[in-house]
């Protein structure tokens, strides 16, 4: 079943940071994110459900997203995120501290 | 802050939330079918799939919940599901556990309840820690206008009041209320506003009062005698036959700076001379009648206030006091509880009794543990197993605790209800007919965290010991040990101690009930001097209706012929004193023949107490004349003072000599020579405990007209039986003779109970928890004696097999029962003997280590123990050996 990133593989709040994104274009269902996350990551990401129902309701939790009941594409009723403003103001912050992250990690790679 | 606040309505609305989290995670499953479908998938194949993809669902649904749930309350939640369905199953336990508990935290509340609205809590008004009382004691009206000149150099607010009982009947038989006079602004400096109409304002309290007379009256007199009625502002209303007019009304809280009284009408004190005519005290300087109180300016410490008090001391003495009696320096104390009386009268018998109900508390709570523990012990099989299975010890203990405080939870919710109906009761038993009691009882969070906080420990108390009970719970061993007890059994060592404990406590409560029964019982054995079956005491109120003092003997003098003449009876008399109310008219200096004035008793308490009576009075008592003669007709103003007096003043006096023709002078009134003219028997004055007292009488004939009693007492003999029927005649006679009189019934039956108020409360409360803690304890020992037979009936069996006969079997038991008696007796007579000190104010001719009471308790004890065991014990002596060895 291909590769399913479960949280510890991942950065700690990385795939929290992740879903924040994929709620800037829109709110989205629960399989939308993961269907987002992995076209969005040509295949590579793709999210078991029990890393992401966790994660969202700890960004319920924290009041970064909210959910709502809504009527899918295909007419079935799903539980829709959208981004609060906190969750935005959370997204900057954690993407300046990933790029950071990453910077840093890259620099640890590059180091002979 | 905001995450815990979620997390909380997250868990309150736990059910809700964890649908949504399935739905949403079977909307997941079904989107993703969907999508196979799309991709050319059989709708079959694509359901299973989707299926399969979504991997372990409850996980996921567990991995969610998890993250708002905190992990212990989970599990605790849990242990209260597994507590309340092991209570469910043993109904029998459950409901004695509750009951026990629910009669003692009820009854430690309801004490604690009358204990905290006495003392504790605050008055109902605006800032009451910025209050002070004026102690000690009470002030002339001269004293508090001196007060009130200074009132704004000294505080932000001063005021004062006197307790009154008011009577609002028209005519005839009086109508009473508590009430008092109040000054203008204490509402103002209270900080009471009404709920409807206004307050007394400083207007108000003044002789040009430009609304007329007024009154306030409480929220209860507005509901109870003018039913709520929207329009009670401006109707009248009659205090002591003068009309007032009511202009407000005043909250439901509000009970007046008294606590234990509550006034339901309130005058200004300028309408006390319409009241009370040229009899005014406002001018009065040598009565002290009313309280002051002030509020403390902002940021000023109470010293601060005494000391500017007490440069003011000199020119308020010199203002207000006919002599400089006022030595003391004015000292103001702090009042946030307000002011009164009833405090000093009840501190330590409300001690004494909050004390014993906790020891109450203590015997339930171990019958509670027992009961706990043998359920544990009867479960060990199931417990060991969960050990066996993994569970931690503490576990299980925190299974047991948890069980132990749902009884206690529940306890203490029945037990509210219980104190509140308990604590009510209690004050009523309180009031007499000469003086209301009434405290605000409702819960305030004192008493309710009070019950919270006994509910806790009563939960500990009982769940330490299973919890130390199951130690000897080693999983190996119980699993193998079915039921075989034999003697010396540790297991019983922790219900036995606390059978031990039990029985000890209850010793001391029974020792003290009876040390209090035995008070009462004496107290009431007291003999009187007169005879109070026949008698009916009236009081005439001669003030109310205005006239002047000088007609006021004619008056009682008709009155007395109109009471005399109804038919039924026997002899009507009247006299100025009432008796038995603790104090009355009394000389504190006295001098026989021409010798020198001397005190017979300590400073402060009288030599020589007073009462003047009219002719027959000493008949109608059913007072024995010993010697001489009775007051006549002849006896008036002008004729020589004639006086008698009774066989203890000859006693203390003049003894062994012959009393008439002697004569006696008083402090007071050193000219006047009385000459003895009658001897009659002793009559109890003040109370049956203080006995018998030297007493003098005087005829109310000699007694200045002019300072003429605004009320004295008409005594009345009344036919056998006939005392209700004689009642309503006489009131009918009296309006009849004198249509202004205001008159109150009693009768010495109730005057005698109210001077052993006190005495009874304490003796029936000691008696209720002694018999409460010895239904306790014998509970206990049935139940310790009952579980250790059953658990030894295998040996018993095989003892009987081998030829013990069923007589030496309850012997065996008993041999048992008796080493826990004795210690718990031991125990129990060491505790009282160090207790018994404690209770000594309380007692009546007793020494607190009354030989025959604690013999008696012991006794008591024994007996009730043996029957507990008895039961048990004869069960065992019927043991089919056979039958048990077999089943065994």
């Amino acid at each position: 079943m291909g590769l399913t990133r479960t949280p510890s593989d991942l950065l700690p709040g990385t795939l929290e940071l992740l879903i924040l994104k994929a709620l800037v274009s829109g709110a989205k269902h629960g399989y939308g994110i993961v269907e987002h996350l992995r076209l969005t990551s040509d295949d590579v990401l793709r999210v078991g459900e029990s890393a992401l129902y966790p994660a969202l309701q700890r960004l319920l939790l924290n009041g970064w997203v909210k959910a709502e009941w809504g009527a899918s594409e295909n007419n079935r009723r799903a539980r829709y995120y959208t981004l609060t403003a906190r969750g935005r103001k959370q997204l900057t912050a954690e993407r300046a501290e990933f790029d950071r992250m990453v910077g840093a990690i890259q620099q640890v790679l590059g180091t002979t | 802050m905001i995450t815990i606040w979620r997390r909380l309505r997250h868990v309150l609305s736990w059910s809700r939330h964890d649908a949504d989290l399935r739905e949403e995670i079977e909307a997941h499953r079904a989107l993703r079918q969907d999508a196979f479908e799309r991709d050319g998938l059989a709708p079959g194949d694509a359901a299973d799939a989707s299926r399969r993809a979504l991997g372990n669902v409850a996980h996921a649904v567990d991995a969610a919940r998890d993250v708002w749930a905190i992990r212990t309350a989970d599990s605790v939640s849990q242990d209260v599901r597994v507590a309340l369905r092991g209570l469910r199953k043993s109904p029998g336990f459950a409901l004695v556990a509750v009951g026990t508990l629910a009669l003692g935290i009820g009854a430690t509340t309801a004490l604690f309840s009358i204990f905290n609205s006495l003392i504790l809590r605050p008055l109902p008004v605006r800032d009451p820690g910025s209050l002070a009382l004026l102690t000690n004691g009470s002030w002339s009206y001269p004293i508090w206008e001196q007060i009130r000149a200074r009132e704004s150099d000294l505080s932000d607010g001063a005021f004062a009041w006197a307790g009154q009982r008011f009577d609002l009947a028209r005519t005839g038989q009086s109508d009473p209320v508590d009430g008092a006079y109040v000054s203008g602004r204490l509402f103002d400096v209270l900080g009471v506003t009404a709920i409807r109409g206004r307050m007394i304002t400083p207007a108000d309290d003044s002789a040009a009062s430009p609304s007329g007379p007024v009154a306030v009256i409480s929220h209860r007199l507005w509901r109870q005698r003018f039913s709520g009625d929207a329009d009670i502002i401006g109707r009248q209303l009659t205090v002591q036959r003068v009309q007032f007019t009511v202009v407000g009304v005043m909250p439901p809280g509000f009970f007046g700076p008294d606590v234990g009284r509550r006034m339901d009408v309130m005058l200004p004190f300028a309408a006390e001379p319409l009241i009370r005519g040229r009899e005014t005290r406002l001018n009065d300087k040598g009565s002290s009648w009313l309280q002051i109180m002030m509020r403390l300016k902002p940021n000023q410490e109470i010293e601060q206030t005494n000391a500017a008090l007490r440069v003011a001391q000199p020119q308020i003495v010199e203002g207000a006091t006919r002599q400089s009696v006022l030595t003391e320096p004015l000292t103001l104390a702090p009042a946030a509880t307000g002011n009164s009386a009833l405090r000093t009268r009840f501190e330590t018998p409300l001690f004494a009794m909050v004390i014993a109900v906790g020891l109450v508390l203590l015997v339930a709570c171990a019958n509670i543990a027992s009961l706990l523990l043998a359920r544990a012990l009867a479960r060990r099989r199931d417990l060991s197993v969960r050990v066996a299975l993994g569970s931690s010890r503490w576990r299980i203990a925190r299974m047991l605790f948890i069980e132990s405080l749902l009884v206690a939870a529940a306890g203490a919710a029945l037990g509210l209800m219980f104190a509140s109906w308990s604590s009510a009761l209690l004050v009523r038993q309180l009031s007499t007919s000469q003086n209301t009691v009434s405290l605000d009882l409702a819960l305030d969070w004192r008493v309710l965290a009070f019950t919270a906080a006994l509910a806790c420990l009563s939960a500990i108390t009982a769940g330490v010991a299973p919890a130390l009970g199951l130690t000897s719970i080693a999983s190996g061993d119980v699993l193998k040990d079915a039921g075989r007890g034999i003697a010396g059994d540790r297991r019983f060592a922790v219900r036995s101690a606390l059978v031990v404990a039990q029985i000890g406590v209850s010793l001391v409560l029974v020792v003290a009930a009876g040390l209090f029964l035995r008070t009462f019982a004496s107290l009431n054995q007291l003999p009187l001097g007169f005879v109070p079956e026949p008698l009916l005491v009236v009081e005439l109120n001669l003030q109310a209706s205005g006239g002047r003092p000088e007609e006021r003997g004619a008056r009682v003098e008709r009155l007395r012929d109109a009471a005399a003449s109804v038919p039924g009876v026997r002899s009507a008399s009247v006299s100025s004193t009432r008796q038995l109310t603790g104090g009355g008219w009394s000389s504190g200096m006295v001098a026989v023949g021409d010798g020198p004035m001397v005190r017979l008793r300590s400073v402060g308490r009288p030599s020589l107490w007073l009462n003047a009576t009219m002719p027959d009075w000493f008949k109608t008592m059913g007072i024995p004349l010993r010697s001489g003669r009775d007051f006549e007709a002849g006896d008036r103003v002008g004729t020589g003072p004639v006086a008698i007096v009774n066989e203890s003043f000859v006693r203390q006096y003049l003894p062994g000599e012959q009393p008439l023709g002697q004569h006696v002078r008083l402090g007071f009134d050193a000219q006047t020579r009385y000459e003895i003219v009658g001897v009659v028997g002793d009559a109890v004055y003040t109370t049956p405990r203080e006995g018998m007292l030297a007493t003098m009488y005087v005829p109310v004939a000699q007694r200045p007209p002019k300072t003429f009693w605004p009320t004295v007492l008409l005594t009345i003999n009344a036919a056998p039986g006939q005392r209700a029927a004689v009642e309503r005649d006489v009131a009918a006679a009296l309006t009849r003779a004198d249509p202004a009189v205001a008159f109150t019934f009693g009768t010495f039956d109730q005057i005698v109970a109210a001077t052993v108020t006190q005495e009874r409360l304490i003796a029936m409360l000691s008696a209720f928890f002694g018999a409460l803690a010895l239904l306790l304890a014998a509970l206990g020992l049935y139940g310790v004696v009952a579980h250790a037979v059953r658990a030894r009936q295998t040996e018993i069996g095989l003892r009987m097999a081998l030829g013990a006969t069923s007589s030496s079997i309850v012997r065996l038991v008993f041999q048992r029962v008796g080493l826990l008696i004795a210690g718990g007796l031991a125990l129990g007579l060491a505790g009282s003997l160090w207790a018994a000190r404690f209770v000594e104010t309380l007692l009546f001719q007793l020494t607190p280590r009354d030989p025959l009471t604690f013999a008696g308790a012991a006794a008591v004890l024994v007996a009730v123990g043996i029957l507990a065991a008895w039961m048990p014990a004869r069960r065992a002596s019927r043991l089919d050996p056979a039958r048990v060895l077999r089943e065994g």
